[in-house]
């Protein structure tokens, strides 16, 4: 089959017959590092895959005349970097969002920049994201940017992973190549929490294995991108999560109506059902579950709706409505892993608020725990953390905040971190344990206890007898710093 | 409920938590109305994120005195049958300047009586937050926007310095002197708009359905001459076809195509199949390279 038949296939395919009863949306997210070819591999995809219009054709071709690469007569990049600068610098500088369909799906996808300067607007773009897209230039392998992409993507949840080996046209079509580059990425991405990894040798530029075959590489068998893209089925939480609607509005209309305005982030609520409030403890019954088209029997994950109640119970914006058997935790004191995202680096006298779901609390205190190092993807013990790191982090908030775990509920269970001088998004980050209450506090006396200096102070201690004396030294040591500074402390170890 | 298919529904939630999110974030929003078809799901959306209460917002329309008649009577109507706030705002200095389509290039038309006209409304009323109902897929700078889109002091964007915004939490915090444009519709697709529109069975400008209008063509393009101030060239005579709208701005710069697409469905069908992006018949954004993205750095939406 011609190239010029294929693409009138998928076009005939892809818009005769939209993805209207299909499998919902597909967001996926390419990176990778630097002029690994991300955006001319998304370009490529589009237009193979008669997503690119008529006109939009013509002006892509005008302008890839001033750009000829590598003798090739179109341009792909020039599809997706749409700033001024990207276009005169021939970099991507911010995320690009482009939407297509094929009769099986409707695409979302997001193609991020590699720089690492940067990373911030990579972040953003794979935090929307469900699948990603991560490509390796054949001739470098695995580089620095790649690991800091691969760490980002798990950070923030992605769970399946296309990594796509390009430019196997500039080492001769090599299998032995692309198998080492695989085997190092797989090597890896053990420490990472991704359920699927697929790995597809590719040209973008040229087109093979993007949408049409490649002649080149018949010791490929697997998929092309797009077959893979059409078949893989995105992450579902399971069916019996627990219930979770964080609430943005109160809403007050005619006939004394008041309703609380959210979205379901989990689980699923019945009329009739009691919920929840773990912040004040409040509980109600759910009198209607209203909507503009009519009143809902249930409410689904993803579902915008407003409930009303059939009692009056003083909760607000920042309230998370959940079932009254499961519910989130009510914590102060939270342990973080997050991605630095601003160009001040962090400072622990500047004035910081937690952004969850829908609530905006004050940070009282905030310590970097340790750092991810990209080069062997190990955390190693930190104190510091500036713009594109990975840090560990404890936080301290000024009042309780109904949260999760987020790798029990990622809705509920991710943040931003803002600046509270300027406003500014300067970390975004996930909840990796929580807890209710200040740790052990009786009578305001301060409990260091085992699991609390174990977790962090102490975490690096093992069982043996010396380990042991360190750890009572600097249980100490903590001790008489605290009390130092107005703390009453006990050691309960 | 009724049958929206399942990526629209998705979408529609999006669009409905984002209003909420705003609502809940600025002190002073308002949606700004341009009559159109993005404008009319824009409103519909907004109506569902606040129901059974009413959108808790004004709605603003930039008048440049050039829009299509058959608008400002659907702007009227549609504004008296839901009962919300309108304010409309001309650039009066622009007026008095004798600013046209006609006599004028259209990035000067456009800056005076659009880009600046906006600014001057947002400012006298004083909003920190303007709904805009622009979509990604409309334009290559527009795929680059986030949904909080800041502005700095005169409303600037700069695409260089966007706000990092990851999962749906929406930070609206503003720094000194900074606004935000907030987009719904970031994710919808032209195709998404009028299924959604069928879908929905909501009203839209007639505009859009094909009908006999009269039409002069200039660079291949088919302008409709929609009243007597309207300027022929030498030898031109407007003829009668049988046209509509893909998209709607003000007369003398918005192309038609020539379609016999007169209910909804068939809308659908025809946009799914074009060949050709929307923007095509935006007389104004070809002016030059990047056009849209040096508007949006004055302060365009």
């Amino acid at each position: 089959m011609t190239m010029a038949a294929l693409q009138e296939q998928i076009a005939v395919e892809g818009r005769a017959a939209p993805a209207s009863q299909g499998r919902g949306m597909v967001r996926l997210l390419t990176c990778g590092s630097v002029d690994d070819g991300k955006s001319t591999l998304i370009g490529r995809l589009l237009w193979d895959s008669a997503a690119v219009l008529d006109d939009q054709r013509a002006a892509i071709e005008q302008a890839s005349q001033n750009r000829a690469i590598n003798g090739e007569k179109i341009d792909f990049s020039l599809l997706l970097d749409g700033l001024q600068a990207e276009r005169e610098q021939g970099i991507t500088i911010d995320i690009a969002w482009r939407y297509f369909e094929t009769s099986d799906r409707r695409f979302i996808i997001i193609d991020s920049p590699g720089h690492e300067q940067y990373t911030r607007n990579m972040a953003t773009g794979a935090s929307h994201a469900e699948i990603a897209i991560l490509l390796i230039d054949a001739r470098h392998g695995v580089k620095r940017q790649t690991r800091r992409h691969a760490a980002i993507c798990d950070l923030v949840g992605i769970k399946k992973v296309v990594l796509a080996v390009n430019k196997m046209d500039q080492i001769d079509w090599s299998e032995s190549a692309y198998r080492a580059i695989e085997q190092d990425f797989l090597t890896l991405a053990a420490s990472f929490g991704f359920e699927e990894i697929a790995t597809i040798p590719v040209a973008a530029l040229a087109g093979d294995n993007v949408v049409r075959r490649s002649s080149h590489m018949s010791w490929y068998s697997g998929p092309t991108l797009l077959d893979y893209l059409e078949t893989v089925e995105p992450e579902a939480l399971p069916a019996d999560a627990p219930f979770r609607m964080p609430i943005q509005l109160v809403l007050r209309a005619a006939n004394d109506f008041r309703g609380y305005a959210g979205t379901v982030t989990s689980g699923r609520i019945r009329r009739g059902d009691r919920i929840v409030d773990a912040r004040s403890g409040h509980s109600a019954i759910i009198e209607r579950i209203v909507t503009m088209d009519g009143d809902l029997a249930i409410a689904i994950k993803g579902d915008a709706v407003v409930l009303s109640l059939d009692t009056d119970i003083d909760i607000s914006r920042g309230a998370v409505l959940s079932e009254t058997g499961r519910r989130p935790t009510n914590a102060d004191v939270i342990e973080t892993r997050l991605v630095w995202l601003s160009e001040a680096p962090f400072d622990p006298e500047l004035g910081y608020l937690l952004r969850t779901a829908t609530d905006l609390v004050p940070v009282t205190s905030m310590s970097v725990s340790a750092l991810i190092d990209f080069e062997t993807l190990e955390s190693k013990p930190a104190h510091n953390c500036g713009v594109n790191d990975i840090a560990d982090c404890r936080i301290l908030l000024g009042r309780p905040a109904s949260l999760d775990l987020f790798r029990d509920l990622p809705p509920t269970g991710s943040f931003v971190l803002i600046s509270a001088i300027d406003g500014a998004t300067v970390a975004g980050g996930v909840i990796t344990w929580a807890q209710s209450g200040a740790p052990a506090m009786s009578d305001n006396v301060l409990v260091l206890n085992r699991e609390l200096l174990a977790r962090g102070v102490c975490a690096d201690l093992g069982n043996s007898p010396e380990d042991q004396a360190e750890f009572h030294r600097r249980a100490q040591e903590v001790a008489i710093l605290l009390r130092s500074a107005g703390v009453p402390v006990s050691i309960e170890i | 409920m009724n049958a929206l298919t399942s990526h629209l529904k998705l979408l529609e939630d999006e669009s409905i938590h984002i209003f909420r999110e705003a609502a809940a974030q600025f002190r002073s929003p308002v949606l700004l109305y341009s009559i159109g078809k993005d404008s009319t799901v824009l409103l519909h959306l907004a109506r569902k994120a606040f129901f059974p209460a009413k959108p808790p917002f004004p709605l603003l329309h930039v008048d440049t005195t050039w829009k299509f008649r058959d608008m400002i009577a659907f702007r009227d109507r549609t504004v008296k049958q839901l009962g919300l706030d309108l304010i409309v705002h001309t650039n009066h200095d622009g007026l008095a300047r004798n600013i046209n389509p006609f006599d004028n290039p259209p990035s000067i038309y456009t800056d005076v009586m659009k880009t600046v006209a906006l600014r001057q409304a947002l400012d006298t009323g004083g909003f920190d937050a303007a709904f805009g109902g622009a979509r990604r897929d409309e334009e290559a700078s527009r795929a680059k926007e986030r949904v909080f889109s800041f502005r700095a002091a005169g409303h600037r964007w700069e695409p260089r310095r966007q706000r990092p915004e990851l999962w749906t939490l929406l930070n609206g915090r503003l720094g000194k002197g900074e606004t935000v444009r907030v987009f719904p519709l970031s994710n919808w697709t032209e195709g998404d708009v009028w299924r959604y529109i069928a879908l929905e069975k909501l009203d839209v400008v007639p505009l859009y359905f094909a009908a006999a209008r009269p039409v002069v063509t200039r660079d291949g393009q088919l302008i409709v001459v929609d009243d007597e101030r309207m300027r022929l060239e030498p030898g031109e005579r407007p003829e009668m076809r049988k046209v509509r709208f893909r998209t709607l701005g003000c007369w003398p710069l918005t192309a038609a195509v020539e379609s016999d697409a007169t209910t909804l469905d068939q809308i659908v069908v025809e946009t799914l199949a074009s060949k050709n992006s929307e923007r095509a018949g935006r007389l104004i954004d070809h002016d030059q390279a990047g056009a849209m993205e040096m508007k949006k750095r004055e302060g365009y939406f």
